[in-house]
């Protein structure tokens, strides 16, 4: 049976900040995408969810996001890095965290803040000073290699996400032997697969998150 | 699932301990074992060495620690017990392959701690990985693993 206790009933309470689930990857692996894909999926579930994106030196992801429609404009935070996206999110965090300090004080009740960083390289990862939970978004048509080329993000993130997978037959990518390869070096650590142009895998990635760090159910 | 929203005080707290102790005899006490990078998260989702699924969602501003205790009643305590990290002891050969060691670890973004000559590494991962990161220092005789600790 699964059920849910409170610490102590007479003096819990709900943590007054909301849980932070980082969104890392290479360029073009598809984070936007995966975004636009969970926005509504915790909109369903009744999530209350702020997103902050990272570029290099536009605020283009957050526009994207803004313009979607599928979350109020002003729940949208774009932080621009400047420099090296990864710097933002591991080695000097501070501008997401002074960003998600302040969703957290205007949205009363938040309960998830997903930070998409910059597009990257196979090395970037999350600080947890930062987030309580990281995703890494790897895509097929990066090649089938990439599981096996041991990168930092691909190695230590929470839950490794292969996106595109449609594209497998047409870059000539053994999907099979990617996954095998990705799971080998993960060793056990989480690996979901997901088309993020169809949302097909997508709700896994929900259920996981949820089950990780919300414990809403 | 048990949710644990707070850190209720330290297991060397002294009205804490009285109680622990009180409870170890009985069997009471349960541990969830975390990695000192698992300790900077506020949110966790976890097992206790007996097996008790909790869900650690803290604010902002409290921080999980070796010895916190986040439940505790007549009949149970949850007690945070670190699991301490081990280091790879790593002797250079010279100082330009202390530089070369120096610079390589700093590019992968380990933790190291110096002590004298060696330079120790943070077993954050398999052992095994390490070694395969610096096979190329092994090899060439820049470095020499002088064992764990």
């Amino acid at each position: 049976m699964n059920t849910v206790t409170d610490q102590s009933s007479a003096t819990a309470v709900r943590p007054s900040t909301a849980a932070r689930v980082g969104i890392g990857g290479p360029v073009g692996s598809g984070k936007t995408a995966l975004l636009e894909q969970l926005i509504p999926r915790f909109a369903a579930r009744g999530t209350n969810l702020a997103v902050i994106t990272n570029d290099i030196a536009t605020r283009e992801d957050a526009e994207r996001v803004r313009r979607s429609g599928l979350i109020a404009p002003e729940r949208v935070l774009a932080v621009e890095t400047g420099a090296c996206p990864h710097s933002a999110i591991r080695e000097d965090p501070t501008l997401n965290m002074e960003s998600a300090d302040a969703l957290d004080r205007k949205f009363s009740g938040l309960e998830l803040i997903l930070i998409e960083s910059g597009g990257d390289n196979l090395a970037s990862s999350f600080s947890l000073d930062l987030v309580d939970y990281w995703l890494f978004v790897i895509d097929v048509a990066g090649g089938d290699d990439i599981p096996r080329k041991r990168g930092l993000g691909v190695l230590s993130c929470d839950l490794l996400v292969i996106n595109k997978t449609d594209l497998a037959p047409y870059v000539r990518v053994d999907l099979p032997r990617m996954v095998r390869e990705a799971n080998e070096v993960r060793r056990g650590k989480s690996v979901l697969l997901t088309n993020c142009a169809t949302g097909e895998g997508v709700d896994a990635i929900v259920e996981t998150i949820a089950r990780e760090v919300l414990f809403d159910r | 699932m048990l949710r644990l929203t707070r850190v209720l005080g330290h297991a060397t707290d002294p009205l804490i301990a009285e109680s622990l102790h009180q409870l170890e005899h009985g069997g009471g006490v349960e541990r969830i074992r975390l990695s000192r990078a698992d300790t900077a998260r506020k949110r966790l989702h976890a097992f206790t060495d007996r097996g008790t699924e909790v869900g650690i969602m803290l604010d902002r501003t409290e921080a999980l620690a070796n010895g916190a205790v986040l439940w505790l009643d007549d009949a149970r305590a949850i007690v945070v017990a670190l699991d301490e990290p081990q280091w790879l002891g790593l002797a250079p050969r010279d100082a330009a392959a202390a530089l070369e060691l120096g610079y390589f670890c700093g590019n992968m973004h380990w933790k190291v701690r110096f002590a004298g000559e060696y330079l120790h590494v943070s077993l954050e991962g398999p052992r095994d990985d390490y070694l395969v990161r610096l096979a190329h220092l092994v090899k060439s005789g820049a470095i020499r693993v002088i064992g764990d600790e």
